[in-house]
């Protein structure tokens, strides 16, 4: 068996449909400019419509166009709001893929570094037992919510973002970077399932949430004990995580704002091991990107075009 | 008669308790006797921690290239059991005269087993699933618990007893694997023809562990067992 896979080797049954990491990655990048961002997702249009095609997401774009994520990403949930039972599931399904990952990644680091000390092996398999778990918890919650899997496209960007081939790295990627935005994600599930009085999804999600800190903790230990002897290694690994967690900003909806689709879970953080000073830098990084108004703007002229162009094909329309 | 309730110095000063111990109810039949002396259980327990620290690395390679889903959840527990007897075996290296250091010390029984180790690890891509848990879970993992077995009924039952708890306990873990593995086996090999890459798979592996000597490297040397 080789050591270390590409994202596209994660292997699923038949359920499962890919959705393009691009979409995710251009989203990280974009800036806070209405027209590169209304460009970028004409340009993803074709490719965007494809991976949706059969799944749950499919009225999604036929409703809004292309930027449907934009919507979906950047606007806070809210039990009220149209379409949330679809929004809700789409995170849901968005968690419960991201937990399988979470999974392989923590499980490759068994096979993908065998002179790693015992102890760091001992956390990984934990962390395996708890991902797995995880993953049958969010199986369940979305039958709970009446999804199932499969009903989403999966992008593997969060394995392929976070599994790199330094194992300072790896743990900072996986165990700070993909599992800090799991923290912020699933404070803010208890949140909505307080709203909601939704006491199995707050039970289950707060279990996870503790779990998840613990493997946050791991990740804080184990940069510092693969890079101890190197100030230049801790430094490439402290940047890899910054540029982890500028992707798993996408574009400000995970971020510190006043009005952020997923809030930065700052007390989860530090008791995670979290620095101030990192926490500060997480809050501006993920506040980079187009601002919340650049993003409302583009979903609407992207929802107009798109249904323009549906009423009358070929037509060229004027922002 | 008076009561003595402490010696006193002289034969007549004994105390009167009767010389009665918990080792009397019920009666001690064990006896002090093991086939492995301390330098023996600690090889074997190197030999072991071999084979669950490579059982527990295999497994954690593969769960990204299984696509059915609750096998790689199952897999996460088994894992993670795994590293807990890795580590129980690596614990009781230091008792036996090993060494502080000797705690994440595994050693192969000889290289024929490495190779066995590494032919159980081959299958890669996500149409091999079969392969991958007919050499775990019907070759490598009872062949473990027939060795752990063996261990416990041919050591020290006092002096080894350390080791025989640590064993008994993996022993639970392991034969619930087992059951896992035979059942999802079960379910994945629905036709006589996925039956039979299971029935080729074992037997080619089980074939080349007897060879190898099995986890001790002594296969051929062990007595023939009670059953």
């Amino acid at each position: 068996m080789k050591r270390f896979i590409p994202h596209e080797e994660l292997a699923r049954d038949s359920r499962f449909v890919r959705q393009d990491n691009a979409q995710v990655n251009v989203l990280a990048s974009l800036p806070d400019d209405l027209d590169v961002v209304v460009g970028v997702f004409e340009k993803f249009s074709p490719m965007i419509e494809a991976s949706v095609q059969g799944t749950a997401a499919q009225p999604l774009f036929e409703k809004y166009g292309p930027g449907f994520m934009l919507t979906i990403l950047n606007e806070p949930l809210d039990p009220e709001a149209p379409a949330a039972l679809t929004r809700l599931l789409l995170r849901m399904h968005g968690i419960f893929v991201g937990e399988l990952q979470a999974l392989e990644g923590a499980a490759r680091s068994l096979w993908d570094f065998p002179e790693a000390p015992w102890e760091f092996k001992m956390n990984m398999a934990r962390q395996c037992w708890d991902e797995g778990r995880h993953v049958q918890i969010f199986e369940k919650l979305l039958t709970h919510l009446g999804g199932e899997v499969g009903m989403f496209p999966e992008s593997t960007f969060l394995f392929e973002a976070a599994c790199s081939e330094d194992p300072a790295m790896r743990v900072a990627g996986v165990n700070r970077g993909l599992e800090g935005l799991a923290c912020d994600v699933f404070r803010d599930m208890i949140r909505y399932a307080e709203k909601t009085d939704d006491e199995v999804m707050k039970q289950a999600v707060d279990y996870v949430l503790a779990d998840e800190i613990t493997h946050v903790r791991f990740g804080s230990e184990w940069v510092r004990e693969f890079t101890k002897d190197s100030p230049e290694h801790l430094e490439r690994a402290q940047e890899f995580r910054r540029e982890v967690d500028r992707r798993f900003s996408f574009g400000g909806a995970r971020s510190d704002r006043e009005d952020a689709a997923i809030p930065i879970a700052w007390e989860d953080r530090v008791e995670a091991g979290f620095s101030q000073e990192e926490l500060e830098e997480l809050t501006q990084l993920a506040g980079e990107g187009p601002s919340k108004q650049t993003l409302v703007d583009a979903a609407e002229i992207l929802r107009e075009r798109y249904l323009a162009e549906r009423r009358d094909p070929g037509h060229e329309s004027v922002s | 008669m008076s009561t003595r309730m402490y010696p006193g110095m002289g034969p007549e000063e004994r105390t009167t308790f009767p010389p009665y111990s918990a080792f009397d109810v019920p009666a001690d039949l064990r006896q002090l006797h093991g086939r492995y002396d301390v330098e023996a259980t600690a090889r074997r327990v190197r030999n072991f921690r071999y084979a669950e620290e490579w059982l527990m690395m295999t497994l954690g390679g593969w769960i990204a290239t299984i696509p059915e889903v609750p096998v790689k959840t199952g897999l996460g527990k088994i894992i993670w059991e795994t590293a807990l007897a890795a580590d129980e075996f690596g614990k009781r290296l230091p008792e036996l005269r090993c060494g502080r250091k000797a705690l994440e010390s595994s050693e192969a029984s000889n290289h024929a087993f490495a190779d066995f180790v590494q032919a159980v690890a081959e299958p890669e891509t996500p149409d091999l699933t079969i392969e991958k848990l007919a050499g775990v879970f019907d070759v490598l993992i009872p062949h473990l618990v027939e060795v752990y077995e063996l261990h416990n009924r041919e050591t020290d039952a006092i002096c080894d007893a350390p080791t025989i708890e640590i064993l008994e306990h993996i022993l639970r873990y392991k034969r619930q694997h087992i059951a896992w593995g035979d059942e999802v086996l079960d379910t994945l090999c629905e036709s006589d023809a996925l039956r039979e890459r299971r029935r080729v798979r074992a037997d080619s592996l089980q074939a080349q562990l007897v060879e190898s000597g099995g986890v001790t490297g002594q296969l051929s040397q062990a007595p023939p067992s009670d059953a």
